[in-house]
């Protein structure tokens, strides 16, 4: 059949055009941020504001001389879908929160809580612009470009996986908008040396050594010795890094690496790691894992009844209220590092009254995950407020210049306040441990609330 | 050995090899056995049609949510609930053929593969939607905490039930296909269809039963999986790709095939997690598979 | 078993002939040219008009795609061999240019020539033993192919593992293939796709083009007729190599950063496919078509309602996906075709 041109040819082509142009047009004309919600996540989508108003990130900061926005965006990269959205539900909540405070008044010992918005920059009120970056950094990545040059945000805030963090701050860096991190912990990120890249809190290097230090402290106690090291870990950045730090550990202190098993998400079956870590029967056993897979390895745990004197987690997975209220009884016992234990709120009346705030507006508590995230989201207020101007290289001269002091924090670190690689040198960790469905402090031992148990009873012992 | 100096457990240091090789091929064994049974839902539809269902994963995936909410919402036992779970899967594998697949019977394979393609995004994304991306475990059903010790070695009960599950499931099916005049109508549209159709059977009707019967695999297998295994929408994906290399291993349109394969390639994946390294065991699967398929074309026990 | 109509690949359209000749009465129309012309001139000055980021992200997301499906397209759409593996041209044009550029500082452009020869390479290797497989068992042992190469590459740690690698911030020129604009991008990547389409089209005119239809209609009557069936398909099969190579090579070089997840993954390759199907097997323009409205689609859906978690604009994808297949499954150049024709 021979070929002929027709008009319904141009009419099939120009209709191909039209639907292309309205994809592309869609885009320009971006929806409205999702509003602060209580308990569930709404989808709302305001007609957005078009987008040739505001100035252009990049350029020099006429808009500062120029009348006060009265709106400052924020972007916001979490894993709003996948393994670990329960955790990005947390954050999302904490961040809620924070901007919540700011934009309101309240009578709590911390920046911004007694003003209503940003005073500096007349009252203007704080809008979070959330984007789900499912776990993967190439979406990470063009998310946080979508959200600088469409949404015109002032600065990014995110990611919790390092991996996608690595990738978004990269872009950050590129278009010249600073970053905050709070939750990252892979040190990588920081030894970048990158200009517009701040993080709050600890990173596994300081992590990694308590749980060493820890183990000095309860080899000195109970009169043992530790022997034997086993290390499982997942396999994007924050595993690979945890890994690495954890053998360099390892071998400084003499202890012997038995197992050293990286395995990738998603798998059907975890028995095959779990069987190579029973037969070398590791004394210690440091775990590495985000919340699908810390459930699934320790139900095969102890199902193959895998007994180490002590299971050793990285955070992630281990500290998702999902993890304790799925595994029940099983989680017993799990000791993980953290930067925030639900019992400072005992001691510290600001950390008590945020937390029963959290708890009241969500229903679930805070965890060390979102304590790290509201901190993190204050202290980039702070510093927006401070550098009186939504310029970006302001608001990184801000944010050099941080310093915070602990009383004025929900952590129990003794401040906010950057180094030259733009990590908080005051970020602490500690270690808690799972007892009665709660994670207590229990290292260092002068701070803690409940005494260490371990070794860990065997499954069979554990009622 | 010298004796430890330190408190050591129960089972000590000793390097129990034997023991671990007998453990590890037993878990391998357990979980072919779920594997099997998906397979052979998604073997009988090829063989009927030629068609391969890309959502047969997320076939699974809706069958284990069928189980999670009659659990969560009514407090059943998945394995209380497995008919439902079952029939539920049967109306979706009829509603898959009437809607979509009685459409395409006569289009290019492509245009197939697009087809279940689209219902496998469509699927998934309808489980995020509804019933969000987190992951649901059911905790503390009849079988999810137990646990048999034979001689040292650990059967997982849930493992085992959903194991005997799928040989019950299978003698069944072979019961069903070799026995009854039903099953028999069925092979015979699988082996020729006009030919059959020219003997008063009524191909549509062979068709919807095999759609039904497939997807009723499916529902059993992912009522089975639930007790021990994680649902969230992409669980699909893990069971999925391993079914396909099950079905192809095994000969496509072959039922014995496909459960001498799943049992097969849930051992080689066990094996060689353990002895070669967990990281690759997937891998090593696809190898063999490769192997075999290079040097027998039809599969272990396949057709042409 | 019996034959189900229509061969496995060719054209399904009632009462049309099994395929279509291609040679017979295509007029040069002056119509056709101005139009060419029109569309041409047009995509010149796209980014003058366009301006934002992102709307020349997303044509470059969608000349990318239209890339590697023209390739795809080529043994796919032409010769009737349905690869679900070409992700690993994709994974080896980037990771090759990306670990030359980073550890000897290679330009991306030597890295492309380098990738495409191993890209050759590879579909020799993986080709000639597999082109004995027929239809399904062909399409899943590539399914196979890719995810080993997965595997590989995630637990080799010289290539970043899982974590990936991250390509290093150059100064901005075109030896480095890195730009702080969008625009110099779009334009390499039009070319590229140009350039494939000028060479699927002379081997659509050409003996080459003919060899490749005989196999895909009956493969046993091309033998009889002296044709190598393993040969040809390894022809068309380097010839997508090659197209898929340069794909992944520019977009190594267009995000800065690489992983297997998301340049050697099974979604990758079917993506291609789909593409093709969407817009027309075995077709010039099926492939551009299948891009624009399936990019389009994807990426307005996932701007619009993707921030909120809930996957709606994979739910609408997922139905438009089975509702073309199942009402138009010759694809959006199969809707031209009969359209016309029913005007005739």
């Amino acid at each position: 059949m021979p070929r002929r041109v027709s008009p319904r040819w141009f009419l099939s082509a120009a209709m191909l055009v039209a639907a292309f142009l309205a994809a592309v047009g869609c885009a320009q004309t971006a929806p409205a941020p999702t509003p602060t919600t209580a308990a569930k996540p709404a989808a709302t989508t305001a007609p957005g504001a078009p987008a040739a108003t505001s100035a252009p990130q990049a350029a020099a900061p006429t808009a500062a001389a120029a009348a006060a926005p009265k709106e400052i965006k924020i972007g916001v990269l979490l894993p709003l879908s996948g393994g670990s959205a329960s955790t990005g539900l947390d954050l999302k909540y904490a961040n809620e929160l924070a901007a919540e405070i700011v934009n309101g008044k309240y009578d709590l010992n911390m920046p911004l809580a007694k003003t209503e918005g940003l005073p500096n920059l007349g009252g203007a009120k704080v809008t979070l612009v959330f984007a789900d970056h499912q776990g993967t950094p190439e979406k990470g990545q063009s998310e946080a470009e979508r959200l600088v040059t469409q949404e015109k945000v002032v600065a990014l805030f995110g990611c919790y996986q390092s991996s996608v963090t690595q990738t978004a701050s990269q872009t950050a860096e590129r278009l010249g908008v600073p970053f905050l991190n709070a939750e990252s912990s892979s040190p990588g990120l920081t030894d970048r040396g990158l200009k517009f890249f701040f993080r709050t809190g600890p990173t596994d290097a300081t992590f990694g050594k308590n749980l060493f230090d820890m183990l000095d402290d309860i080899q000195k106690q109970k009169n043992i010795k530790l022997k034997t090291v086993g290390i499982v870990n997942e396999n994007t950045l924050y595993g690979t890094d945890a890994n690495k730090l954890t053998k360099q550990y390892a071998q400084e202190r003499g202890y012997q690496i038995v197992a050293d098993i990286a395995y990738p998400a998603n798998t059907s079956e975890v028995t095959s790691e779990v069987q190579r870590i029973k037969a070398a029967n590791p004394d210690v056993l440091f775990q590495v894992s985000y919340t699908s897979d810390a459930i699934l390895f320790m139900k095969t745990y102890k199902q193959l009844d895998v007994n180490p004197q002590g299971i050793l987690a990285y955070g992630a997975g281990f500290v998702d209220p999902e993890f304790r209220k799925v595994l029940g009884k099983d989680s017993e016992f799990v000791i993980t590092r953290a930067a925030w234990s639900p019992d400072i709120a005992q001691k510290k009346p600001l950390a008590k009254a945020i937390a029963d705030m959290f708890r009241s507006k969500y229903g679930q508590d805070m965890t060390e995950n979102s304590a790290r995230d509201f901190t993190g989201m204050i202290t980039l207020l702070d510093a927006i407020n401070r550098a009186k101007s939504t310029d970006p290289k302001a608001i990184q001269a801000a944010l050099a210049g941080t310093d915070i002091p602990g009383d004025q924090l929900i952590m129990s670190w003794p401040g906010v306040k950057f180094d030259d690689k733009g990590q908080n040198m005051h970020a602490q960790g500690i270690n808690m441990q799972v007892s009665g469905g709660q994670y207590y402090t229990v290292w260092p031992f002068n701070a803690a609330s409940k005494e260490i148990v371990w070794p860990r009873p065997k499954w069979a012992d554990i009622k | 050995m010298p004796p430890p100096d330190f408190p050591v457990h129960e089972r000590g240091n000793a390097q129990v090899t034997a023991e671990l090789l007998v453990q590890t091929a037993v878990n391998g064994l357990l979980i072919g056995f779920v594997f099997s049974l998906v397979a052979v839902g998604l073997t009988l539809i090829f063989g009927m049609m030629e068609i391969v269902n890309f959502a047969h994963g997320e076939f699974l995936m809706m069958a284990m949510y069928a189980s999670f909410w009659m659990w969560s919402l009514f407090a059943l036992d998945p394995l209380v609930s497995l008919p439902i779970s079952t029939l539920a899967l049967v109306l979706l594998g009829i509603a898959t053929y009437k809607l979509i697949i009685k459409r395409i019977l006569n289009a290019p394979m492509l245009a197939q593969i697009f087809a279940t393609f689209g219902l496998m995004v469509f699927l998934r994304s309808l489980a995020q939607f509804l019933w969000t991306p987190n992951f649901r475990v059911i905790q503390h059903s009849m079988v999810s905490d137990g646990r048999l010790e034979l001689g040292g070695i650990f059967l997982g009960l849930p493992q085992l039930v959903a194991a005997a599950g799928a040989v019950i499931s299978f003698a069944f099916i072979y019961w069903f296909v070799e026995r009854t005049e039903t099953g028999r109508a069925l092979m015979a549209t699988a082996e020729d269809r006009d030919a059959a159709s020219l003997m008063g059977i009524n191909s549509d009707r062979m068709f919807t039963l095999a759609w039904a019967i497939g997807s009723g695999c499916v529902g059993v297998a992912g009522a089975l999986l639930s007790t021990f295994y994680y649902i969230q929408p992409e669980v699909g994906a893990v069971f999925g790709l391993t079914t396909f290399v099950v079905v192809a291993l095994g000969g496509f349109g072959s039922i014995p095939g496909a459960f001498i394969a799943g049992l097969l390639v849930g051992l080689v994946q066990v094996m060689a997690g353990l002895f070669i390294a967990p990281s690759i065991k997937f891998a090593v699967v696809l190898a063999i598979y490769l192997l075999v398929v290079l040097l027998r074309p039809q599969g272990l026990l396949g057709k042409y | 078993m019996s034959q189900p109509q229509g061969d496995i690949t060719g054209q399904w359209a009632p009462g049309a002939s099994r395929t279509q000749p291609l040679e017979e009465g295509t007029r040069r129309s002056p119509l056709k040219l101005l139009a060419l012309g029109a569309l041409l001139l047009f995509l010149l000055i796209y980014p003058w008009i366009f301006t934002l980021p992102f709307q020349q992200h997303i044509a470059i997301l969608i000349f990318l795609n239209a890339l590697m499906a023209v390739g795809w397209n080529v043994l796919g759409g032409y010769t009737g061999q349905v690869s679900l593996g070409n992700t690993i041209f994709f994974g080896v044009g980037a990771y090759t240019s990306a670990v030359l550029l980073k550890n000897f500082l290679i330009s991306p452009w030597g890295g492309m020539l380098v990738g495409i020869a191993l890209s050759v390479v590879l579909a020799i290797l993986v080709g000639y033993p597999c082109f004995r497989l027929q239809g399904h068992y062909f399409a899943i042992a590539t399914i196979a192919v890719g995810e080993i190469l997965y595997t590989a590459v995630i637990n080799t740690q010289e290539l970043g593992a899982a974590v990936g690698i991250q390509l290093p911030i150059l100064p901005e020129s075109w030896i480095n293939m890195q730009f702080h604009d969008k625009a110099p991008y779009y334009y390499i990547s039009l070319s590229f796709l140009t350039l494939a389409m000028l060479v699927v089209y002379k081997i659509e005119r050409s003996k080459l083009g003919y060899y490749f239809r005989a196999i895909k209609e009956d493969q046993e009557g091309a033998r009889a007729l002296g044709i190598n069936p393993t040969n040809y398909k390894l022809i068309a099969f380097i010839i997508s190599a090659i197209f898929t190579s340069m794909a992944g090579t520019f977009y190594a070089q267009y995000i800065t950063f690489i992983d297997p997840y998301s340049t050697i993954y099974l979604m990758v390759s079917i993506t291609m496919c789909l593409i093709a199907v969407l817009g027309g097997l075995g077709t010039l323009w099926g492939p551009v078509i299948g891009a624009v409205v399936l990019i389009g689609l994807s990426e307005s859906t996932r701007v619009m309602l993707g921030g909120t978690g809930t996957a709606v604009d994979l739910l609408i994808y997922g139905f438009l996906v089975v509702a073309v297949a199942v009402y138009q499954p010759n694809g959006l150049m199969g809707l031209l075709n009969s359209l016309r024709r029913r005007r005739k």
